[in-house]
């Protein structure tokens, strides 16, 4: 997360001038240790999901198992429902933390100071004590729905168990990293940029629009891609939070994998998975090298 | 990098048997007269409950005699401990080991035969007539703890718990949203329910599922008639058919109110009704046509043990109403002796649980009753 931190915020650096091995001699241990404990067992995987052992026990190419994913209504129904969960919750967080982050920005009140702790506080707590603290809070007949009842507001339809309970718990969780990446984007901006803007009279929305959003673009584009690699991939806050069916690929790949122990399909959704969050990654890493290049061009 | 790696994985293996050796020799070191070494396969919860609640009375009846609980460390160890003893017998020495908690007579192989394990069947133990035969599973094996699935439930709202699961059918249908059991994945306490339910529309024969017998082709058509009873009370479920994520939520869901009766193991339920995290009103109830599936933990007494009499004395004292009660009040377990000669406040409580048969199902069958279950029954929640 620092990397993201610093290759969000960092400002431009010496640029590179001389090509020297040593430095790759620094990386060479840690890109080793990638290479044989992700890379090599995660292309081992991918391999067995097309390079399948028969019935006979030979082995031969087969997509079947992708062939089954794509025309098996309940795992689209998965793959869809992961999708909607994913985007929602962005957008979310998207929604709640730009404006703190503005605020942050441009408070220097010590009431600022409090609501950067108290939003980064969930950083601290363990994915369990809030999940079990949210069934508690939100679920039915919970303090929420209690509290309401006591100002007169009936009718509560607890999240728990529908497709919003896992949104909640992950919007809670995903929050203190994207408050700190849009903050860290936000310095960047130059108090002199805006009060230029203001004098030449500029309004509030188009400040907003024409000088901040243009500059916080990376860090945008770097929390959107980083959240979506975390938020598909969630197994924990859908299953327990969320309803039975239709399930996030998350659990349903646990489940796949555990309870069913169909090794070879949950490979496949794993497979699946990996390919479509290759292009979040994809995209965070094109962000990251058109930064780069632009440092270097300075 | 290679070699590095060698040497550091012979280091660990020899860290490894260094300790083991180590713990081995202890254990050797501790053994003497009036001293029981007694191995645990369970988990520690189970071992601070003995410390607790059986060693001090028992010493204290015993003057001389000291129990020392030792963690066996898992399977693999325990085994390995029953072939200590089973050697120590071939070879008449002695085994230093005194008893052995929770694992079965099975291994090594030869053993029962050999005359390794003590026979409870002949041994005429003062308080043997006091256990429950249903949960005797051999004659080698004397049963002291169990948990069994249960129904738990708010008493003020169910007057009279169903006695059959046609009755528990009929109650879900007649009180919609006011039940709830755990996806079957999540929570043993929900796979016990479908699975009694399957046991159910085949009509109670527990001898149709056998950890060989299941094939797709012979399973599909007892699956296709248990999607129809359970598809048919999902509509009256919680929230019209959804389905908690686990043996904790579930109990949640009860003590919030929201729902009146659940599906739970009893050490959880127990537990729970101990510590007033559930209401008051709160009770267990156990099927009496055919029960929820259960299991019992047992002690292996080994004939060759060098404290034979203090052992037996020993494995009396577990099946005694002073031992099985605090089973019940200290450790949330079931007791192995008949409800009847539990104390009077424990057989008030517990009147509906009380059980003749103790079933269990097939491993084998799960992965694909589960992942039935999940795509014909669970997936046809219609949200309004």
């Amino acid at each position: 997360m620092s990397d993201t931190l610093s290759s969000a915020t960092a400002p431009a650096s010496a640029p590179l001038t001389k090509w020297r091995p040593t430095g790759l001699l620094f990386i060479a241990a840690p890109i080793l240790l990638i290479a044989i404990f992700l890379f090599y067992p995660a292309l081992r995987s991918i391999w067995g999901t097309i390079y399948v052992r028969q019935p006979d026990g030979s082995y031969a190419f087969s997509i079947a198992s992708y062939l089954y994913f794509f025309s098996d209504s309940y795992s689209l129904t998965n793959l869809g429902r992961t999708f909607w969960t994913t985007i929602v919750t962005m957008v979310l967080l998207i929604a709640i933390n730009l404006p703190i982050a503005i605020y942050l920005r441009f408070s220097g009140s010590r009431l600022a100071v409090f609501i950067q702790v108290l939003a980064l506080f969930p950083m601290f707590v363990p994915g369990i004590v809030i999940v079990y603290a949210l069934i508690r809070y939100l679920g039915p007949n919970g303090l929420l729905q209690t509290l309401l009842e006591v100002v007169g507001i009936g009718g509560f339809q607890s999240p728990y168990l529908t497709p919003w309970g896992p949104v909640i718990g992950m919007v809670w969780d995903a929050m203190p990293f994207t408050l700190l990446v849009l903050t860290a984007g936000m310095s960047g901006i130059a108090t002199s940029a805006i009060e230029a803007a203001q004098d030449v009279g500029a309004g509030r929305l188009r400040i907003l629009f024409s000088i901040i959003l243009p500059q916080i673009k990376n860090s945008l584009l770097v929390v959107t891609s980083l959240n979506f690699l975390g938020l598909f991939g969630q197994a924990f806050m859908p299953f327990m939070l969320g309803p039975t069916s239709p399930e996030m690929m998350g659990p349903f790949m646990l489940r796949t994998f555990s309870t069913v122990r169909d090794p070879l399909q949950a490979a496949t959704q794993a497979t699946i998975v990996f390919a479509l969050c290759s292009v979040a990654g994809l995209a965070y890493v094109r962000s990251i090298a058109r930064r780069r290049a632009a440092e270097l061009v300075k | 990098m290679v070699m590095k790696r060698r040497e550091f994985l012979k280091g660990t293996a020899a860290i490894g048997l260094g300790g083991v050796a180590a713990g081995l020799m202890g254990r050797t070191a501790l053994a003497a007269e009036g001293t029981l070494d007694i191995f645990f396969n369970s988990d520690t919860n189970v071992v601070e409950f003995w410390g607790s609640a059986i060693k001090p009375a028992f010493e204290a009846a015993n003057p001389g005699t000291t129990l020392n609980l030792v963690s066996g460390g898992g399977g693999a160890s325990m085994n390995a401990l029953a072939e200590r003893a089973f050697a120590a017998l071939q070879s008449g020495t002695d085994p230093q080991i005194d008893m052995m908690e929770a694992i079965g007579p099975y291994h090594p192989e030869g053993a029962i035969e050999a005359g390794l394990w003590d026979d409870f069947s002949t041994l005429n133990l003062s308080n043997m007539s006091k256990v429950n035969p249903a949960v005797i599973d051999n004659q080698w094996s004397l049963p002291y703890r169990g948990s069994q699935v249960v129904m738990m439930y708010n008493s003020e709202k169910v007057p009279t718990p169903p006695k059959t699961f046609e009755e528990l059918v009929a109650w879900i249908k007649a009180n919609p949203g006011q039940f709830a059991y755990a996806r079957p994945d999540l929570g043993d306490s929900g796979a016990c329910f479908i699975e009694r339910a399957l046991q159910e529309v085949m009509g109670r024969d527990e001898s149709l599922f056998t950890n060989e017998n299941y094939t797709p082709e012979y399973a599909e058509p007892m699956f296709a008639k248990l999607w129809v009873l359970l598809n048919d009370i999902a509509p009256s479920l919680y929230k019209g058919g959804e389905y908690t994520g686990g043996n904790t939520p579930s109990i949640q869901l009860l003590a919030s109110g929201v729902i009146s009766m659940t599906i739970a193991w009893s050490d959880m339920a127990l537990v729970a009704m101990n510590e007033g995290v559930v209401p008051e009103t709160t009770a267990v109830a156990q099927l009496q046509d055919l029960a929820f599936i259960g299991g019992y933990s047992s002690v292996l007494v080994p004939t060759n043990a060098a404290n034979h009499e203090m052992s037996l004395k020993l494995a009396d004292f577990l099946i005694s109403p002073e031992v099985q009660n605090k089973v019940v009040t200290d450790l949330g377990g079931f007791p192995s002796i008949n409800w009847s000669e539990m104390s009077p406040e424990l057989q008030a409580k517990f009147a509906n649980v009380a059980t003749t048969s103790i079933p269990t199902f097939p491993g084998p069958w799960e992965p694909a009753l589960f992942d039935g279950w999940y795509r014909n029954v669970a997936s046809n929640l219609t949200r309004s």
